[in-house]
């Protein structure tokens, strides 16, 4: 035993002085780092970037499941009948009616708000005016509270339909008509724990940010809104009906809130069950038909190309992943640019946990009574809540109504690509500090000489200061393109403005020429610091905003590794022109995209566009300049 | 930087600080737990004021935890109003600034040096010295005082030295840990031997005679304060929130989860294990730095600022901006980027776990923990990467292929 034992402690710790054993293996794993650095950036970006096209695939994700014990759903009895349908139907006339009378938005708010009151639930009217830089927006909002017959009032669920669809250019009025129906269904029966406030919302967004900022308290300064004058409890849970058609096949659910905030994934699976199970509507997302279910319209509603091959278009993994991959593609696009994908998401903020029920338009069979058995069996299950929703996923990947991928599953995807860009930050910073030089061997005198490396200081101070620069530049370039002026003229200016970011870092580059002799060049410290510091920005939003972190680490990582100054005019143009068109390109070919960011931003502070112009156009400007920078 | 004056650069920087202490700031910040802690809070302070000026005894009710000194200053000759507390807690940081620069005067026997600017910029314009200011936290006081201690030290003035000590103390008991660090600097000279190691020379002898001041003013201190209390009430409350760690309201330190997470009957041998904890860096730093006590002040400072039970950010804050005295270390420094690295990561990462946990309610007490293991572990890189430095100063530039050993 004791043999072995040394044996293993000879293997480890070699026969010779324990320091220099330990030394000489420290060195030798250094080296082998630093010499395999290169490969290693490398094998750490492809497997970054395979891992982000592995998501949709098949073999990843696991079925969604209820967490929390109390919910039950799908477990009681169901009520609403054809009676109420018909009631529904009735208030539908009625909206139809103003529908086509041209009715404003304050007729329609006194018309429903008249018609709650006819049912005995107090409600009321809330005017208000939103001022942003392009347009100002009013309407009125019609909302009424039903107090429980059971509890104390201090929680709330809030039911909502919008008067204008979300997802296409329709009324909402069966929405509406369901709201109206349920109400009057709610009010008899005498099992409710917690307020019931519905709210029919003027417009599309602007009527419940107003609604729901000044319940909490928190209007924004370009907010007038009438206060409220019906009180309730806190909200926690809210859902939302968007119901554009005249009939529906599949009931799609839309959960992105502002900010890139998810709602808890229990209160997605409870619905997703109540209705295929209570409701008998099978479940999707957004409004994404499985070209699967629907072979004749497979043409419409798969994206996969037309030039793959037919084979290969009828493997199951291929179809799954395409469908999946078609769900993740909408699910970025909300969430990168921190959109709400309907009226719940404005309620995030407020912890509330919200989903919009989407009845995807078709000719058939569903309808008011399915919608509103849904409805009442949902309501029955966030009825059961004793405190917020919190077992289940706050972080998570939906890639279709029963699949998730927990966190583990999707954030290595950003995280690998952050430390690529790290290790290459760190990787330039220790070669800024050596290079290699001929340094003569004056004692022999001879003619050999022999390159050694040679330590020098390096310019951090530069450096920093350049990359303040250029966040402040960013800063001023985000109060600039927001003032109203610019905002109205925005066509006219960008371009201009274009062009001066373009030559302004030109116009700079005099001040850089003067760096201390011996010195390391200041491109080097600059790349090291600018990929740091993309690094760091990548794995802290990771856990904030998935969608972006992913998106900024799969735009930048490549083209901030691989900066680099050069000799030769014609390719220093070619890179510059290429950073700049990357970092500031949105201003010229996105100018439709750049003016609904600043409405999010100056409607509901999404934080979309000033995350752009302080953040990413800063961070590749300085990739911009390293190319640029005397080598 | 070097090209700007500091005669500039000073009074501009302050002037700055005072018109952003003016202007109209989220009250949310005088609340943030990282920028204050249950012991240095300014609703706190005005709730225990309040009491005071009511006549009810403000530390009653566990929520009000400042020393008396406080109550005697405020409810008599500074009443706190926007403007005077803007003004108060500026010229705090002023103060502080000034006293950095005079230490690095001190340890460099200059009267004016090109890097004076540099250094008072640096504790001016570090965002965990003037984010607590902002919010009128009182550890920007405590600050100032172990500058001024510290300060006086360097320049030899014994008394000074010794009041600032005792005042600190008073408002933070974790100041008496500075106390040997402070009284072998006053009978050594707080210029760098970093390069040059020696064996401490002064005789202990002349030890005796500071230790009692410190005592006396401590003594008259405390007597001042049960006086203005009326009672011993507060010595429970103040001193011993420092110990037993009443308010597990979160903050950047590392006590907090961890009592919160632990079986009552723990508690109090876990309380002290923390407490000498803190206490068994003292001996050790002083023998092996006890050539340059300037350096172990710093050192202790990092310490502090690590494992404290109530720290803000203005803790870090204080040691980092520190490290502006001390550059013969910097080439000897091991991963400076590193260490920055992790300071950018916890900066985000504070308010940000922060925000998902109380204000978005994605998160829960688990991701701010985390962060401020984080911040642990920064304020630990910081601290470790100095002593090695600071011990690498005597050996020198190590030639190629050669290493040095620790036996």
């Amino acid at each position: 035993m004791h043999a072995i034992r040394q044996r293993i402690r000879n293997v480890l710790r070699g026969n010779g002085d324990r320091n220099a054993t330990r030394l000489q293996r420290r060195r030798a794993l250094g080296t082998l780092i630093w010499s395999r650095l290169p490969e290693l950036r490398l094998l750490l970006l492809l497997v970054g970037f395979a891992w982000i096209l592995l998501i949709p695939s098949p073999l990843l994700g696991q079925s969604t499941f209820i967490d929390e014990n109390a919910l039950h759903p799908g477990q009681v009895n169901t009520y609403w009948n054809w009676g109420d349908v018909h009631q529904a139907d009735l208030y539908l006339a009625q909206l139809e009616q103003l529908r086509d009378q041209n009715a404003t938005s304050k007729q329609i708010a006194a018309h429903v708000s008249e018609e709650f009151r006819k049912l005995g639930i107090p409600s009321a009217t809330q005017d208000y005016v939103y001022q942003t830089s392009q347009e100002s927006y009013n309407g009125t909002n019609a909302y009424a509270v039903f107090s429980s017959p059971r509890g104390s009032g201090a929680e709330a669920t809030l039911i909502s339909a919008p008067w204008l669809s979300h997802t296409e250019d329709a009324l909402n009025l069966r929405g509406v008509a369901t709201v109206l129906a349920l109400a009057a269904f709610l009010k008899g029966y005498s099992l409710w724990a917690k307020d019931f406030i519905f709210v029919i919302s003027s417009g599309q967004l602007d009527g419940m940010q107003a609604f729901i900022t000044t319940y909490y308290g928190e209007e924004p300064s370009n907010l007038i809104a009438e206060p409220l004058t019906l009180p309730s409890g806190v909200i926690w849970v809210a859902l939302n009906i968007d119901y554009p058609g005249h009939s529906f096949s599949h009931l799609g659910i839309f959960f992105e809130g502002i900010n890139g905030r998810l709602p808890n994934q229990d209160l997605h699976n409870s619905v997703q069950l109540i209705s295929r199970h209570t409701g008998g509507v099978p479940v999707v997302l957004y409004d994404h038909l499985d070209p699967r279910d629907q072979p004749w319209r497979e043409a419409e509603l798969s994206i996969i190309p037309s030039w793959v091959p037919a084979s290969l278009k009828k493997m199951s993994f291929v179809q799954e992943y395409a469908y999946r991959a078609k769900n993740l593609v909408r699910h970025v696009g909300y969430q990168a640019r921190g959109k709400a994908s309907g009226v719940h998401g404005l309620l995030h903020r407020f912890r509330i946990d919200a989903i919009t029920l989407y009845a995807v338009p078709a000719t058939g069979p569903h309808g008011f009574h399915a919608i509103g058995r849904i409805m009442e069996s949902s309501l029955r299950t966030i009825n059961n809540l004793l405190e917020r929703l919190h077992a289940s996923f706050f972080f998570y990947l939906l890639v279709n109504a029963t699949t998730f991928l927990k966190i583990g599953f999707f954030l290595p995807a950003a995280i690998i690509l952050s430390v690529a860009m790290m290790f290459s930050g760190l990787y330039e910073w220790i070669n800024a500090a050596w290079y290699k030089t001929v340094v003569p061997r004056s004692e022999e005198k001879t003619e050999t000489t022999e390159l050694t490396w040679v330590e020098r200081p390096r310019p951090v101070l530069d450096a920093l200061l350049v990359i303040g620069a250029t966040h402040t530049a960013g800063v001023g370039l985000f109060y600039f393109i927001t003032l109203p002026a610019v905002v109205v003229n925005h066509r006219i200016i960008s371009p201009v403005l274009f062009i001066i970011s373009l030559l302004l870092p030109l116009a700079a580059l005099p001040l850089f020429k003067q760096t201390s002799p011996g010195a390391s060049p200041l491109w080097q410290v600059l790349k090291a610091f600018n990929l740091c510091l993309a690094s760091t920005v990548v794995s802290v939003t990771c856990v904030l905003n998935f969608s972006l972190a992913c998106t900024t680490a799969a735009t930048l990582s490549i083209p901030l590794i691989f900066s680099s100054p050069s000799t030769s005019l014609p390719l220093k143009v070619v890179k510059y022109a290429f950073y700049m068109l990357l970092g500031f390109g949105w201003m010229v070919f996105a100018t439709e995209e750049v003016r609904s960011a600043i409405w999010h931003w100056e409607l509901m502070g999404i934080w979309f566009a000033p995350f752009i112009c302080i953040v990413y156009t800063p961070l590749v400007l300085q990739a911009a300049l390293v190319s640029i920078l005397p080598l | 930087m070097d090209n700007f004056k500091f005669e500039v650069v000073f009074p501009a920087l302050i002037l700055g600080r005072f018109l952003l202490a003016l202007a109209p700031l989220p009250d949310s910040l005088k609340h943030d737990h990282q920028l204050t802690s249950p012991l240095t809070a300014y609703p706190r302070l005005q709730e225990g004021l309040y009491l005071f000026s009511q006549g009810i005894d403000p530390y009653s009710g566990g929520i009000f935890r400042h020393s008396p000194l406080y109550l005697a200053i405020f409810s008599t000759a500074i009443p706190l109003t926007k403007l005077t507390t803007a003004f108060l807690w500026t010229a705090s940081d002023a103060v502080s600034a000034w006293a950095l620069v005079r230490i690095w005067r001190a340890r460099q026997r200059l009267s004016s040096s090109s890097r004076d600017a540099l250094i008072a910029t640096l504790y001016l314009i570090n965002p965990y010295t003037f984010l607590p200011t902002l919010a009128l936290s009182s550890s920007t006081f405590e600050n100032t005082l172990l500058l001024l201690s510290v300060m006086f030290a360097s320049e030899g003035q014994t008394s000074p030295s010794l009041l600032a000590l005792a005042f600190l103390s008073q408002l933070s008991l974790h100041g008496m840990l500075l106390l040997v660090p402070v009284l072998l600097l006053l009978i050594t000279d707080p210029i760098s031997h970093l390069a040059a190691p020696r064996p401490f020379s002064a005789s202990f002898k002349t030890l005796a005679f500071p230790a009692g001041e410190f005592f006396v003013y401590f003594s008259v201190l405390t007597f001042v304060s049960t006086l203005v209390c009326g009672s011993w009430a507060w010595v429970e409350q103040s001193w011993g929130a420092m110990v037993l760690l009443p308010d597990l309201t979160p903050n950047v330190g590392l006590w907090w989860y961890f009592f919160t997470e632990m079986f009552d009957h723990f508690r109090p041998f876990f309380l002290m294990v923390f407490s000498v904890h803190l206490l068994i860096y003292v001996l050790p730093l002083c023998i092996k730095f006890q050539h340059d006590m300037l350096y172990v002040v710093f050192l202790m400072a990092g310490v502090l600022a690590t494992f404290k039970p109530y720290p803000t950010l203005s803790d870090p804050g204080l040691f980092l901006s520190m490290i502006s005295l001390f550059p013969e270390t910097y080439p000897h420094l091991r991963h400076p980027l590193v260490t920055a690295l992790l300071h950018l990561h916890s900066a985000l990462l504070l308010p940000l776990f922060h925000h998902l946990w109380l204000s978005q309610g994605t998160g829960n007490a688990n991701f701010f923990y985390a962060s401020t293991l984080v911040f642990g572990m920064s304020n630990g890189a910081a601290l470790l990467d100095s002593v090695w430095s600071g011990l690498r100063v005597a050996v020198g530039r190590v030639p190629d292929g050669l290493e040095v050993v620790q036996e």
